[in-house]
């Protein structure tokens, strides 16, 4: 059994147009975990509240069993973290930024940070604004593992990356999880990211957690399946997430695919991405009800 | 780790500080020469120092407004508190490097400026407290964008009052001395206080704000 690493429990917010609404889920120790949902589900509320940029109405935050809010300052030094936005100083080079970010941590690395600058083959003196949106990222990364962070948080990395460079950033997670008692916790909208290396999956629509569970264990659970539409009744019909009926035939996603295999012969089983098991859970197709 | 904040903000401002330097040198030689009453090379030195920190700061939260990095800083174990007291050291930190450049050029320069005396460094230290312990935390609250008119006109049209409420004072041969009948050396140590008190409330206004604001 996985140790937690970070636990939020009953996590409120409430703003004018959107809602945080009793968010509860926990990160193991050792796994890299995907949180996942559209733009505007509450991911990047959810991750800077944990963070304590936005301040929660209600609930908890705790990180190796103490409260966050708490003990800030002790366990903010065990936290990486990469924001979106990068919330740079543009004008500052990558020397003078880290030269302010650096003193910030009890544990700072130097001979880490270098390494990561050579491995990303960042120049000290170049200025921030002068970085593309994927060496911008490396860059985060590199100051936010030059700590010895037990927790890395990352808000959308690769938004806005090409391939090539989410490739290398999703090794670049896999090297870090190498050393013992890492985790990661990164939020995304492109959840393709994950099929190669989240352990976990946590989905969040309109501020509210539908899932939170293995990739593996959703993967195994949930199907597309096809057939013809005399399969469906209104047994067979509970069994869909979504449901698409032509006059050809039906094709729906399923979350119990053990249950539709007894009741359902003579249909096409695939196996489905995260993204669309994701959108079958938000409703995304049209939806059985 | 304050000092690192302080820091940062001069790096933020590094493009300016030369001109500003500068200007701490020129600024209270020209102020002085165009006020042809006692304590000219004070007033000189005040209004310098007045707009000095003024646009260095500005600029600094200028650009805090653009880029946030305070958010980022907020995700560091730099606290929110450290965040906001190191606006105060900062405010500090100009104010001795501006003190010891006005000291510098008076000695040099055969230009006629005053060495500043304990009293003048104390109603200046004053001046500065009360005109940043009431920006910084409405600044907090409010931001950069909605505020920077208003201090603006504020700080501008220093020049043009400070000098006039000297020169009535001066010309009704008032005092501090006369208003408050203590020593002397209480009197100046009640400049330091006050300026202390009013630094320490505002940070405490500041913090409170801050700690309530979603970055």
């Amino acid at each position: 059994m996985m140790d937690t690493i970070l636990e939020v429990s009953d996590l409120s917010k409430s703003f004018a147009n959107f809602n945080l609404n009793h968010v509860n889920f926990s990160l193991k120790e050792g796994c890299i975990t995907g949180f996942i949902g559209i733009n505007g589900s509450g991911k990047t509320t959810t991750i800077k509240t944990i963070l304590g940029l936005i301040l929660k109405d209600t609930g908890s935050i705790t990180f190796l069993g103490k409260e966050l809010a708490d003990h800030e300052r002790e366990l903010k030094n065990r936290i990486g973290v990469v924001l979106d936005d990068g919330y740079f100083y543009e004008e500052m080079t990558l020397k003078e930024m880290k030269s302010v970010i650096a003193p910030a941590y009890t544990n700072w690395d130097d001979a880490i940070f270098q390494s990561y600058m050579n491995k990303f083959k960042l120049q000290v003196n170049q200025k921030i604004s002068t970085l593309s949106k994927g060496m911008r990222m490396k860059y985060a990364i590199a100051l936010a593992l030059s700590h010895h962070a037990d927790l890395l948080i990352m808000d959308e990395p690769t938004s806005g990356l090409d391939p090539l460079v989410r490739s290398e950033l999703m090794d670049i997670l896999l090297d870090f999880m190498k050393e013992e008692g890492k985790s990661v916790f990164f939020s995304t909208h492109i959840t393709s990211d994950l099929d190669r290396i989240a352990d976990m999956l946590i989905l969040i629509d309109k501020g509210n957690i539908l899932f939170n569970e293995e990739k593996d264990q959703l993967l195994e659970t949930h199907a597309i399946v096809k057939g013809d539409t005399r399969l469906l009744n209104e047994q067979t019909r509970k069994l869909f997430l979504t449901l698409r009926e032509t006059t050809y035939g039906f094709e729906g996603i399923t979350h119990d695919i053990h249950i539709v295999r007894q009741h359902m012969k003579d249909v096409v089983i695939e196996k489905p991405t995260i993204e669309q098991i994701m959108l079958a859970h938000i409703g995304g197709h049209q939806h059985v009800n | 780790m304050l000092i690192s904040l302080v820091r940062k903000d001069l790096l933020i401002v590094k493009k300016y500080l030369l001109l500003m330097f500068i200007f701490a040198i020129v600024g209270p030689i020209f102020i002085s020469s165009e006020l042809k009453f006692l304590n000219g090379s004070f007033i000189g030195f005040l209004i310098t120092v007045l707009f000095l920190e003024y646009i260095i700061f500005n600029s600094v939260s200028m650009a805090e407004d653009k880029y946030k990095g305070s958010a980022l800083l907020c995700t560091t174990p730099y606290t929110r508190d450290a965040v906001v007291r190191a606006k105060y050291l900062f405010v500090l930190v100009i104010f001795i490097i501006s003190l010891i450049t006005y000291t510098l050029t008076a000695s040099v320069t055969p230009l006629g400026l005053e060495r500043l005396n304990i009293t003048n460094v104390g109603i200046s230290l004053l001046t500065l407290s009360f005109f940043f312990g009431v920006l910084i935390p409405v600044q907090f609250k409010f931001g950069y964008e909605k505020t920077k008119m208003f201090f603006f006109f504020v700080v501008f049209l220093t020049p043009f009052i400070f000098p006039t409420i000297v020169q009535w004072l001066q010309s009704h041969n008032l005092e501090m001395s006369i208003m408050l009948p203590l020593p002397h050396i209480i009197q100046v140590c009640l400049l330091y206080l006050i300026s202390l008190l009013i630094t320490f409330i505002s940070m405490l206004l500041s913090k409170q704000i801050y700690a309530k604001k979603n970055l």
